[in-house]
């Protein structure tokens, strides 16, 4: 089964939903979730309009709880929203068309935390959570299942923390060396360990912004001053063609790297870290990011899109001796939705590799994003399906 | 348009944390989630660097060098010796590669002993290495699966934390008679390497304890202190001394610290809620 | 720690405690003290059993105590407990090396060893812990403790004061290394010790218990380095009120000789060190106990004619009396009538060992043996004998004396002293805040060796 029918209904289901809350400002809420018992009440979305500038209103208070958000998108480009607890992304949305409307929910613990607000240039707002009496235990395979899972990933974390380094290390020596031709070389297995981190690593929005940042999301675009990390050494080696102002760039790359490693290493393990990554990553995959694509000098975003199923297949590895004694269903419908995004993948791999992604046409790319809607809705039931009382 | 979005757990964990800074004791924590994750990096490095010095060990033999092959087998073996806990879950090749001669009903003439001690049997008691090359071939084989397979294995919690006990209980019943390597009496290596293992254990989860209990950590730390004290007078340039030339005296405080260890670390379990 | 909840229905026992007292003990005919079936016969099941109880019940209940279980020795006192308190059925000597560094060492394992002890032979409930964490007990005896007249007596090896400086000074004078006699054959890895426990109870579990509670608490001090189980048969209660002694592995009385425990004075005179010994002060109290292991080549004993067997010994086999007359084992014999031993031959081993003279009066011991099995041997025979414990005030002119008289006698080519060791019985604790070996650490304290040491 390469189109697996559960995906596929599981979608409309998603999308009914989507329409009830639109319609009835009611709990789409229930639709999604209705063995959780939640708390959402009707009418429950905090709305927020992202302007050119600034976040309207600017300042939110929510109660602590599953709290679900409506982002309209007022300015003319595509933006992402998050929240953010210092630096760490609690949750975010990325890609939100101009004009459109995205809604986004969070289980919050009370706090102070920021929302970003467009550009990154932009001033932050700020999202205040008080405490409220809503209860969030559930039950489900105890934590201790989940302890031997988490640290088999943690080690996984580990070993692709160190190739990120030694792999922004070799980068940084052929630019060093001025050899080009190597550097071009070394780019894809440079950034390969970074995408198959990227569903823990994009939360680090400060290491994320200087590591990935895409010239889109800056005014000057490639000649923005914030204009650094992985696609900054593209530009220069496949548009420019040229190692000139890269060995700084390369240099800053194997810091922040470093740090990001230093930074993963010392993250508080959570089984959010295996239920949730991986639909985020496959999410954003689906919503725009396959769509436009990311290497838009180096066409290889074949081989991130790779990297980042990996990641994702990782997680999905190392749960299945918990998942698949509760939850077999979803065992097998994920086991689908990968097999189907590496069929999708595999179809457009050639002797040396994946092909160039300026020959991906936009039908096979919208293909591969249903793929991975499919992939994410399947992962999304993850949680469901692993409710640890902690 | 995301509306299962909704779903999407507890994100905040990521920042807040789960489990809290504070573990109280004997409470499942996913704080054991860091321990564990280094202790089988640690494991993954030792059996990786069993291969290598196996590789070299059954090469010595291959080649007939006798006395290279002798001075191989203890610093060979360390490795392993680490990690017992963990090897061990995997009782067939437990049994094939360091299986002793009272384990077979014939002793060193049953045709199924192998492994590491006939090769110390041969290597020792008849000094040579002729007859040995398919035995080290097998050992070959047998550790390459053992890291291979540990590789693959998610490590069983309680396995883990518990093998710091584990490892202290091997010494008291088996090791402190001198009994394992019996006739190349190299055994301080295994020794050194048993304690290594136990503590690598205790010390990945002591952050986990060290504040409610602080008496228990410095109590343990204080023996593994002693017998690192008491090993070290026994050390040579590359490595110990026969274990024919440890004196009753320290034979009697290794026992005791042995004995100490393995009745505290056999709470260790408990106390991070592994029962 | 004496808390003691409701006994079970099935348990036949009456609840009132019966403390066994020096005061209180049986005193016997011909000044001889211990009646090993003092303590078992009264109440013990298969005293009262018949055919009918014997038949009921399923195969795997437990067997049913008797009140005995409630027996308890007092641990404070001017002595230890377990020396001229009656034997009883089991016991079990197990020695250990000592892990002691300094002074204060010492006294911490003296402390933990004072407080398990207390608690073991006074009995109470075992504390409960978390069960994600080990017990706090084996639980072999169950959730509560029955003192079950356990003595645990403790004794220190010369070896204790040998090797470490700030105590050698206070070894008691006479402690040594146990030597060899020309009939040992002495096994190193049973013998000799820094320390040893003298464990007894009515039942070999209770020993046990005792031993792996010890052990478990205090792994950091103390090391095993030999053990010996024993056991004494238990016999019918007599009309008369009076048991005789135990039988030893070859069939005969032992113990017939024994000066009477209960007589305080002479207690005082051949057991416990007294300012007459020219000891330490503070081994004042204390006593020397040796132990022997004595392997009894039983097979062959069997195989010898009974009359030979009682000439070896000097006494009856069937009622213990002296070869010279008399009837029970307690009849004393007239070797003044006898001189050249021809009812008692010269060589039997009563009259070597207690030739019963003016001048012999010094050499007299108090013999506690029990008796041990230990399976058997490569060559297909009983591992059997004598776990034999004697105690005296002067081990030179006790034991010493005796068994140099002892050497040479026929009885030799029957038995093979294999392991043992000698010791100083500390004096007792006197009261729930003393603790034993408090006069020993505090004379280490007061030396001025260790006082210039310590800076003091």
């Amino acid at each position: 089964m390469t189109e697996p029918a559960p995906s596929h209904s599981m979608r409309f289901a998603v999308a009914g939903a989507a329409l009830l809350a639109i319609a009835g400002g009611a709990a789409f809420y229930f639709a999604s979730q209705a063995n959780q018992g939640s708390k959402q009440e009707a009418g429950d979305f905090y709305e927020v309009t992202v302007t050119a500038k600034a976040c309207e209103p600017n300042a939110l208070t929510v109660p602590a709880g599953k709290r679900s958000f409506r982002i309209l998108n007022s300015s003319d480009r595509p933006v992402e929203w998050e929240i953010l607890d210092g630096v760490m992304v609690v949750e975010e949305r990325e890609n939100i068309a101009p004009g459109f409307k995205s809604t986004m929910t969070a289980r919050l613990v009370p706090g102070e935390y920021e929302i970003t607000c467009g550009l990154l240039s932009n001033p932050r707002g700020t999202l205040t959570v008080t405490p409220s009496e809503e209860a969030e235990t559930a039950s489900g395979p105890s934590l201790r299942a989940l302890l031997g899972p988490l640290s088999e990933y943690k080690v996984y974390v580990a070993l692709q923390s160190a190739e990120m380094v030694a792999g922004a290390e070799a980068l940084a020596a052929a630019i060093d060396e001025g050899d080009l031709e190597k550097a071009q070389a070394l780019y894809v297995p440079a950034r390969l360990p970074y995408k198959r981190l990227e569903q823990l690593a994009y939360r680090f929005a400060d290491l994320e912004n200087a590591i990935d940042p895409v010239a889109d999301y800056l005014e000057k675009r490639e000649a923005d001053a914030a204009f650094t990390g992985y696609h900054r050494i593209e530009y220069g080696l496949f548009q420019e063609q040229s190692l000139e102002g890269l060995a700084p760039v390369a240099d800053k790359l194997v810091a922040d790297v470093t740090t990001l490693k230093d930074r993963l290493r010392s993250m508080k393990p959570s089984t959010a870290m295996l239920t949730d990554s991986g639909a985020t990553i496959a999410e954003q995959l689906a919503h725009g990011r396959i769509e436009a694509g990311e290497n838009r000098y180096a066409h290889t975003d074949l081989d991130d899109i790779a990297a980042n199923v990996e990641g994702i297949r990782k997680t999905t590895d190392v749960l299945k001796p918990v998942l698949e004694p509760h939850a077999p269903q979803v065992a097998a419908e994920i086991d689908a939705a990968l097999q189907q995004v590496t069929a999708e993948l595999d179809a457009l791999k050639t002797q040396d590799g994946f092909v160039s992604y300026d020959e991906v046409d936009a039908k096979t790319r919208e293909k591969l994003s249903q793929s991975f809607q499919s992939l994410a809705a399947a992962l999304q039931k993850l949680t469901d399906a692993i409710q640890v009382s902690s | 348009m995301h509306a299962w979005k909704a779903l999407s757990v507890a994100a905040l964990a990521f920042a807040i944390g789960v489990g809290s800074a504070n573990a109280k004791q004997e409470d499942i924590t996913l704080e054991l989630v860091e321990p564990l994750a280094d202790y089988k990096i640690y494991v993954a490095e030792n059996t990786k660097q069993l291969v290598k010095d196996t590789t070299a060990f059954v090469a010595a033999i291959k080649d007939g060098d006798v006395e290279k092959a002798k001075s191989l087998f203890g610093p060979t073996r360390t490795s392993y010796e680490k990690i017992e806990p963990i090897a061990e879950l995997f009782s067939d090749l437990d049994v094939s590669i360091d299986a002793r001669a009272d384990d077979y009903e014939k002793a060193e003439q049953d045709p199924d002993f192998t492994g590491f001690h006939k090769i110390e049997y041969v290597l020792w008691e008849k000094d040579t290495t002729d007859g040995l090359d398919e035995i080290a071939d097998k050992l070959l084989a047998d550790v390459t699966d053992l890291d291979k397979r540990i590789n693959d294995l998610t490590f069983p919690p309680e396995k883990v934390v518990g093998g710091a006990a584990v490892l202290m209980e091997e010494v008291a019943a088996t090791k402190i008679s001198g009994e394992e390597d019996r006739y190349s009496h190299t055994d301080l290596w295994d020794f050194d390497a048993n304690f290594a293992g136990s503590k690598k254990i205790f010390i990945l989860v002591k952050p986990l304890i060290v504040e409610d209990d602080p008496e228990f950590v410095a109590k343990v730390e204080e023996n593994f202190g002693d017998v690192d004290e008491t090993l070290a007078k026994y050390k040579t340039d590359d490595g110990f001394v026969s274990y024919e030339e440890l004196t009753d005296e320290d034979r009697t405080v290794l026992s005791a610290r042995v004995n100490t260890l393995a009745e505290d670390l056999s709470t260790l379990r408990g106390k991070l809620g592994l029962d | 720690m004496r808390e003691e909840k409701p006994m079970k229905k099935s348990q036949q026992a009456t609840p009132q405690d019966e403390t066994v007292s020096a005061n209180r003990r049986q005193v016997l005919l011909g000044g001889i003290g211990l009646a090993a079936g003092t303590a078992l016969a009264p109440g013990q099941a298969f005293a009262k059993s018949t055919e009918e109880e014997a038949g009921q019940g399923q195969v795997a209940e437990a067997p049913i105590a008797g009140k005995t279980v409630k027996q308890r020795v007092p641990f404070h006192g001017e002595h230890q407990a377990g020396i001229v308190t009656p034997r009883p059925a089991n016991g079990i000597v197990a020695s250990f090396n000592v892990i002691a560094d300094d002074p204060e060492d010492l006294e911490a394992l003296f402390r933990e060893l004072t407080a398990r002890i207390a608690f073991l032979t006074q009995g109470g409930e075992v504390p409960e812990l978390n069960p994600k964490l080990p017990p706090a007990d084996s639980g072999i005896l169950g959730p509560v403790i029955e003192p079950d007249k356990l003595t645990v007596t403790v004794s220190l090896g010369a070896s204790l004061f040998d090797k470490r400086p700030w105590l050698r000074e206070l070894k008691p004078k006479q402690l040594i290394r146990m030597a060899e006699f020309p009939n040992d054959a002495l096994d190193s890895e049973i013998c000799h010790g820094d320390l040893a426990l003298q464990l007894c109870a009515n039942l070999q579990d209770t020993c046990i218990h005792a031993l792996r509670d010890i052990m478990k608490n205090m792994p950091e001090y103390l090391v095993l380095h030999w053990m010996q189980e024993g056991n004494v048969p238990v016999v019918q209660a007599s009309a008369g009120g009076e048991h005789g002694t135990a039988r030893n592995f070859l069939g005969f009385h032992d113990g017939s000789a024994n000066p009477n425990s209960t007589d305080a004075k002479e207690m005082d005179r051949i057991v416990w060190v007294t300012e007459d010994n020219g000891e330490p002060d503070w081994a004042m109290g204390g006593s020397y106990q040796a132990v022997r292991i004595i392997r009894n080549f039983v097979e062959r004993w069997d195989r010898t004619p009974l009359g030979e067997q009682e000439l070896i010994f000097g006494r009856k086999k069937d009622s213990g009396a002296p070869l010279d007359g008399g009837k029970t084992e307690f009849a004393v014999p007239d070797y003044a009538k006898d001189p050249d031993g021809k009812k008692t031959p010269l060589d039997s081993h009563i009259r070597l060992a207690n030739p019963r003279t003016a001048k012999s009066q010094k050499n007299l011991i108090l013999r506690r043996p029990f008796n041990y099995s230990n399976g058997f041997t490569k060559s297909g025979q009983l591992d059997q004998g004598l776990l034999f414990i004697v105690y005296q005030a002067d081990l030179m002119e006790g034991f010493l004396a005796v068994q140099s008289r002892l050497n040479g006698e026929p009885l030799e080519e029957y038995i093979k002293p294999i392991g043992g060791g000698y010791f100083f019985v500390l004096p007792g604790a006197r009261d729930r805040d003393d603790y034993l070996g408090r006069t020993l650490i505090e004379a280490i304290r007061s030396e001025p060796s260790q006082q210039a040491a310590e800076g003091l």
